[in-house]
């Protein structure tokens, strides 16, 4: 395999990718309302003096080791920070999941609904430069928006937060760990299920309505979070990304057994 | 020596047989046409040339690499025109061949550039090359999709349809760019098409195929001569009435319409001045006589009803 090659599928279905509307409202729009708007409706919230009474259910529930950092907290303070420090953390990962599956979804099922795939696999690159040049496609731009969201998140958070806890609060050890090492673990997750969808369907709205069920572990990990259950600490997220790298190894050894020229021509396109 | 060869190439998908043992082989320079109907196995014969799906039986040789063993020496020597344009529409005319000079091995840029802009002004899209593929017309589309497959200069053209959606103009343009592939430079071109104008005007040899097999392969002249029969005589006259048609009867079978008469006869030589006589005494006024070649359309209609596709 060379990586020149692969480079080449990448920078052609790049300049693709970013000419497509579809592909770009969704990936631009999700993480900015994760990064900006969402954030500034806690600190509003906190600011307006918004009911605590019920989070003080939810903050007992929560293990020890977070009271802790939240001991000698106001009210204000821990609503906002554990909303916004630890509740969110879960809900970031769906910015590289969201992300590289649109993405992936375009490049392997667009390619053959478009009915560009002949020609392409009629061109004397192999299989896995193939391959690979569209998975870089679909990992490097999602990172590279999360990436941008959680620095826009940790900016805004910080500028609203600052009157409130007079120290900047972003980012932390476990949102470094979430983003650096979770992230790319569950974008490379969902474009692993969605080099399988792909081979299977024959169109790019298709591919992306089956990943959406990605979504669901994303959703767990929330509920879990918030019910207790577990905090998303250094530990649980290194466990996370364990579990995450093992996912990703068999979605990606099944996902290359079905890119083969003939199952994909033969798949409608 | 053969640029290409298959021997008995099978294809199935499941139950169903497209391709049924085709062989044939095609020498250096020489344009091969494989005219069939829809559904015929054309397609499907190319795709296993260009090592795009694998024979379930059979083998072929491309330019002297195996399509089952060598699958990525076979693709870099052959430009293939598919089926649909196969062009990137959000991509400028420019950005689609550079790609696919570069994934054709084209690496030196001054040499690629020159070769991008030498195959848009053939195709007059030289002035259209910044613009969107997705803002083309149909026959721009396809005359890209034809310089995408000889961007590269390959020795071996495979081409699919490659005049359909073009107008008569463009389609003259691709014509002669075809025989100066294969004439002046050498290039051998596996053409499939239902223009029987196209296969009878560029092919040495083709092969007429319904139902995945083989029907008959040979020139087209000689294909002509051997399903549609002998030359015939055509006279053209001013009116055509039934003594003069009981007339020339006597000399061969006749077949009549408005103004015109078409006689089928033994020996064409010895028999046309009889029968310009008997027209003539039958009181015919003759406006001309020439011969009537079958054409290749009509040999291939004759077999594809025979083989009742």
């Amino acid at each position: 395999m060379r990586i020149d090659r692969a480079l080449l599928v990448f920078h052609k279905d790049w300049l693709e990718v970013r000419r497509n509307w579809q592909v770009v409202l969704p990936v631009t729009i999700v993480p900015l309302l994760f990064s900006v708007f969402i954030p500034a409706v806690f600190f509003f919230a906190a600011s307006t003096g918004g009911s605590s009474s019920g989070f003080g259910q939810l903050i007992g529930a929560l293990p020890p080791e977070v009271q802790a950092v939240l001991a000698g907290m106001t009210a204000s303070q821990v609503m906002v920070y554990v909303m916004v420090v630890y509740f969110f953390a879960p809900f970031f990962l769906i910015i590289p999941l969201m992300a590289s599956s649109v993405i992936a979804s375009d490049s392997f099922a667009g390619e053959k609904e478009r009915k560009t795939i002949e020609g392409l696999l009629a061109t004397p690159l192999s299989d896995s430069e193939l391959m690979l040049g569209k998975i870089l496609v679909s990992f490097v731009p999602s990172m590279g928006v999360t990436l941008l969201a959680f620095t826009a998140y940790s900016i805004v958070t910080d500028v609203l937060g600052y009157g409130l806890f007079r120290r900047l609060i972003m980012p932390n050890l476990n949102w470094l760990v979430l983003i650096l090492g979770v992230a790319p673990l569950v974008a490379l997750a969902a474009i692993g299920l969605t080099v399988m969808i792909s081979a299977r369907v024959k169109g790019f709205r298709e591919a992306q309505q089956i990943s959406v069920v990605l979504i669901l572990p994303i959703l767990g990990l929330l509920f879990a979070q918030v019910s207790g259950l577990l905090v998303l600490g250094p530990v649980v997220m290194l466990e996370l990304m364990a579990v995450f790298a093992v996912v990703d190894l068999v979605l990606f050894r099944l996902g290359l057994s079905l890119f083969g020229r003939e199952e994909i021509l033969s798949q409608g396109g | 020596m053969s640029t290409l060869e298959a021997r008995g190439l099978v294809k199935r998908f499941g139950p169903q047989t497209a391709v049924d043992g085709l062989s044939f082989s095609v020498g250096e320079g020489e344009i091969f046409g494989i005219l069939g109907p829809n559904g015929s196995g054309k397609t499907t014969t190319v795709r296993m040339l260009s090592c795009l799906i694998s024979p379930s039986g059979g083998d072929a040789t491309v330019g002297g690499h195996d399509i089952k063993a060598e699958p990525l020496r076979v693709r870099e020597i052959v430009g293939v025109l598919t089926e649909n344009p196969s062009l990137y529409e959000r991509l400028t005319a420019r950005e689609n061949l550079d790609f696919f000079a570069r994934a054709y091995g084209l690496t030196d840029q001054t040499q690629r550039e020159a070769r991008i802009r030498e195959v848009l002004e053939f195709f007059d899209l030289w002035g259209r090359r910044g613009d969107k593929v997705g803002t083309y017309s149909k026959g721009m589309k396809q005359k890209l999709a034809i310089a995408r497959a000889i961007v590269h200069s390959p020795p071996i053209l495979f081409l699919d349809e490659p005049t359909s959606g073009l107008d008569p103009e463009a389609q003259r343009d691709i014509r002669e760019l075809m025989e100066r592939l294969s004439r002046q430079e050498r290039h051998t071109i596996l053409l499939c098409t239902h223009n029987l104008e196209d296969a009878e005007r560029l092919c040495t040899h083709v092969m007429i195929i319904a139902k995945g097999q083989s029907i008959v392969t040979g020139t087209t002249g000689d294909l002509r001569r051997r399903i549609a029969g002998k030359p015939k005589l055509e006279v053209r006259l001013v009116s055509v009435n039934e003594r003069l048609v009981k007339a020339v009867e006597k000399v061969g079978k006749v077949e009549a319409s408005e103004g015109r008469i078409v006689v089928d006869l033994e020996d064409l030589e010895g028999g046309t001045p009889e029968v310009v006589k008997k027209v003539v005494s039958a009181g015919g006024q003759v406006k001309s006589v020439s011969l009537l070649e079958p054409s290749l359309e009509d040999a291939y209609l004759k077999l594809i009803r025979e083989a009742g596709a």
